[in-house]
Order: C-alpha cells, then sequence, then structure tokens
C-alpha cells in the first residue's frame, strides 16, 4: 500500500483556516495557532449574538415607540396598557415601523389607546 | 419588513433652546441629554448620532435643591502628586457658569465618540444672550421654575 505523508492535508487544512481569517489584526491573520483560537472564538460570538439581536431589535422598538407616543403625550407604558385593553394586538416591530413611516396612523393609534386606558 | 434605520443623510437636525433660569441643574440636564441624544425622535437609531442642536441661555441662573450650592464638589486631578483641586458649586458658578450644566449633561451622555459628538452640539451661555438667533432655535417647554 502506498504511503500517505500528512504534510499535504495539513497544509490544506491550514490554508483554508487562514481564509476565514482574513482581515483580522495582527497574527490572527498569519499564524496558524492564533488564527485557529481567533475563528472558534468568533463562531462562538457570532452563534450568541444572533441570538443577543432579537433582544437589541425589541429594545429598540420600544425606544422609538416611546418616542413616538411620547410625541402625543403619552409614556410607552401608559401607551401599551391602553392597546392590550382596546384588544389591539400590533407588535412592538409593527408599531415602531408606523411610527416612523406612518407617524398618522401612530397618532391614532394613541389616541385609540388612550380611548381605552384605565389607570 | 426591516426595521428602519436612519442614514447619516436623513438625520434632521432641529436646533432647541432652553432657558436655565431658575430650574434645577439635574432636572434640566435630562431634558438636554434626551434632545442631544435624539432619543425623542421615533427614527433614533444607537449607531449614529441622531441629536438635535441644544442652545442654553442664563446658564448662571441654574439652581439646586438642599444645601448642594456649598456642599457638591467638583474633583479633577493634574497627575501630579497631590494634585487633587476641588471646587464647590457656588465656586464654579462663580468661575465659569456654563461648566456646571455642561458637565452635569455629560455624565448623562454615552462616555464613547458618539457621547462627544453629542456633547459638541450643546451650547451653554452664562447670560441671556446667544449667537444662534440664525438657527432660528425653537424654545423648549420647561414649565413654571420651581420655587423652593
Amino acid at each position: 500500500m502506498a504511503r500517505v505523508k500528512r504534510g499535504v492535508a495539513a497544509h490544506r487544512r491550514h490554508k483554508r483556516l487562514l481564509a476565514q481569517a482574513k482581515g483580522r489584526r495582527g497574527t490572527r491573520s498569519t499564524l496558524i495557532r492564533p488564527a485557529r483560537e481567533a475563528l472558534f472564538h468568533a463562531l462562538v460570538y457570532a452563534y450568541r449574538d444572533r441570538r443577543n439581536r432579537k433582544r437589541d431589535m425589541r429594545r429598540l422598538w420600544i425606544q422609538r415607540i416611546n418616542a413616538a407616543s411620547r410625541i402625543h403625550g403619552v409614556p410607552y407604558g401608559r401607551f401599551m396598557a391602553g392597546l392590550k385593553n382596546a384588544g389591539i394586538t400590533i407588535d412592538r416591530k409593527q408599531l415602531a415601523d408606523l411610527a416612523v413611516r406612518e407617524p398618522d396612523a401612530f397618532g391614532q393609534l394613541v389616541a385609540t389607546s388612550q380611548a381605552s386606558f384605565t389607570g | 419588513m426591516k426595521t428602519y434605520a436612519v442614514k447619516a443623510n436623513e438625520i434632521e437636525r432641529g436646533w432647541w433652546v432652553v432657558d436655565a433660569s431658575g430650574q434645577t441643574l439635574g432636572r434640566l440636564s435630562t431634558r438636554i441629554a434626551t434632545l442631544l441624544e435624539g432619543k425623542h425622535k421615533p427614527t433614533w437609531s444607537p449607531h449614529l448620532d441622531s441629536g438635535d442642536h441644544v442652545v442654553v441661555i442664563n446658564a448662571a441662573q441654574i439652581r439646586v435643591t438642599g444645601n448642594k450650592l456649598s456642599q457638591k464638589t467638583y474633583y479633577r486631578h493634574s497627575n501630579y502628586p497631590g494634585g487633587l483641586k476641588a471646587e464647590t458649586l457656588d465656586h464654579l458658578l462663580e468661575r465659569k457658569p456654563t461648566l456646571v450644566i455642561e458637565r452635569a449633561v455629560w455624565g448623562m451622555l454615552p462616555q464613547n465618540r458618539l457621547g462627544r459628538a453629542m456633547l459638541r452640539k450643546l451650547k451653554v451661555y452664562p447670560g441671556p444672550d446667544h449667537p444662534h438667533q440664525a438657527q432660528q432655535p425653537v424654545a423648549v417647554e420647561t414649565g413654571e421654575a420651581p420655587t423652593e
């Protein structure tokens, strides 16, 4: 049976690794070991932050809804409580979008919400 | 649907003018910080400075509650041994009244590059005059000045 030397395979593996490590600072883009460690970390951060992104976006929507409803003199909490009482189930993503693109529609929502707000 | 992200060339910067006379320092500063940050706009985006310019007049007439006039102390260090300087609020109001509001607002803004950009939009003047008439700043409703 033919003899298998490992250098060729290792070189290919390293080449693939360094291709993914392009653009990093210093030795993290040129040396195998720092590049591999940085890559493993990067994958962990990416996995974690795909989940964190959903929370970040919800926070952003709430901040925008708060800003928009305060223009009509109603803070976020009272606006959302009123919506719930009125049986309106538009989610925060849609509300934040309405606040930016359809300020008039948003204003009507605030009015509807406050009509059924009970202390 | 994609969440709206404001672009740098879409930011509309307004101008506000705030009369600080008789107002409480912290309560006024939070209002100013909100305007500088742009948190009052439905287009607010965390990655850009989307705030407005704020002109503060009568900064020397700011008020504080309690004994803070003689007890609130501003510290700074020159980095030399024994170089800690302390200055009370009444002293600082005498020496440089604009610094009081600038520092209070600074503490309420993000401590990063964006925060520094926001702070640059704050213009504080000790008296009732300001050189920003051409920008036609809108007066901020501060309500009745609180009485002690």
